[in-house]
This record gives C-alpha cells, structure tokens and sequence, in this order.
C-alpha cells in the first residue's frame, strides 16, 4: 500500500521521502518499526505519528493512501 | 460554551507592538470586563556552547495545530467564566528581541482571565504541533524542545 509521509522539525531535515510502498505493513506500530530500521537515528528521537490529521495515542490501522506525519517533541510558543 | 469555527492563531512574521495595542484598545467596548491577562512570548538570545541565538524559524502542522487548539479553547471557555480569550502564534523568522506569541484573556473579575492565561499557554506549549528552530549567529542552528 502507498502511505503519503510528512515530516516536521528536526525528522524533516532525516526523512526527506514524501512517499512509500509498503507491504506487510498493516499498522502503525509496524510503521514505526519500519521508520527505526530504515533510520536507525530515530531510536534517539522521541516522536509521535498523526496518521491523517489524528495524532496516534495507541496502535492504529493504516489505509492504502493514509497520510502519516512524523512529529519530534513540540517546541512552540 | 463551544465554538463552532475553528479560529486562525498563526501569524506570519513577529506580533508587533502595535497590533498588541490595538487588540487592547479593541475590548474597550465590552464593559461587563473587568480584568485582562495577557501573556507575550519573546525570542530570547540563549547562548549554547559560545553560540548566540539571533532568531527562530516556526513551522507546524497547521491544520492539526488549530484542530487541537480549537478543543483546548472549548474545555477553557468550560473551566473558567471568560468573556473572551485570544492567541497569536507566530510563524517564520523571528528574531531575538521580538513577540512570537501573544495569548489575551478577559473576564468580569481578575482569577478566571490570570489562571486561563497561563493555562492555555502551558497547554499550547506542550499540545499544539509547532517546531521552533534556533538560528545561531554564525548561521547554524539547532531545534527547540519544549520543558
């Protein structure tokens, strides 16, 4: 399936993708654990994923063409 | 009390002076306030390992930034007797010196306008989806987190 990715912060200048082909992946924590394989420098970032504009809270399904943003520690304000 | 549109609070470029004056002067004809609050972030020159910050470059995920800001305006207007609340997020360069944030609150009498302010500030800082880079001087940088 194809996921749409946005990246915020400091993960945006890591992954720079705007689109990936994946199988075997049905859910977010596969995702994750996907994203900590291929960037091994995400183990030492803590972030949170939205996946079509709902930040994740626990695991969650993910569609042909969800689009899932990547978002390092908030620092607004 | 819920609002049903969901409100802008993003504002390109530094919150002036002016703009701040007017939003006051703007309340001057609702006469059941008794009390403003008003908190105003600014960019501050941190020194980090001989480094100066001359600016902060805001992004954010917008839309999910001003979806969540929308829940936090509905359970603040729930929790305290507010006759109105304002926030103003910049977005962009800012630079050392300047406002970046301008949260404005008013109510009959002082506590509900002082606690919902500092409230709704916390509360952005550590829930709304905004990223702060910190331009160094010498033109590195290095991203913001949050305490």
């Amino acid at each position: 399936m194809e996921i749409e990715v946005i990246s915020f912060g400091k993960i945006a200048e890591l992954i720079t993708t705007k689109k990936l082909i994946l199988d075997f992946i049905l859910d977010t924590d596969d995702f994750k654990k996907y994203l900590e394989e291929t960037y091994p420098e995400l183990n030492n970032i803590k972030y949170k994923l939205a996946v079509d504009k709902q930040i994740v809270q626990t695991n969650c399904k993910l569609k042909d063409g969800s689009v899932v943003a990547i978002m390092p520690p908030f620092s607004g304000g | 009390m819920t609002e049903k549109k969901i409100k802008n609070i993003f504002v390109n470029g530094a919150i002036s002076s002016a703009f701040i004056a007017d939003s006051i002067a703007k309340h001057s004809s609702k006469k059941e306030i008794g009390g403003h609050s008003i908190f105003l972030g600014q960019v501050r020159a941190d020194e980090i390992e001989g480094r100066l910050v001359s600016a902060i470059d805001y992004t954010a995920y917008e839309d999910v930034a001003l979806e969540q800001m929308h829940k936090i305006r509905a359970e603040i207007f729930e929790k305290y007797p507010l006759t109105c609340m304002h926030i103003y997020q910049s977005l962009g360069t800012i630079k050392a010196g300047e406002i970046c944030l301008f949260v404005f609150t008013s109510s009959s009498h002082r506590k509900p306008a002082m606690h919902a302010c500092e409230e709704v500030v916390e509360r952005l800082k550590a829930e709304l989806p905004i990223w702060g880079k910190e331009i160094f001087e010498n033109g590195t940088h290095q991203w913001k987190e949050n305490k």
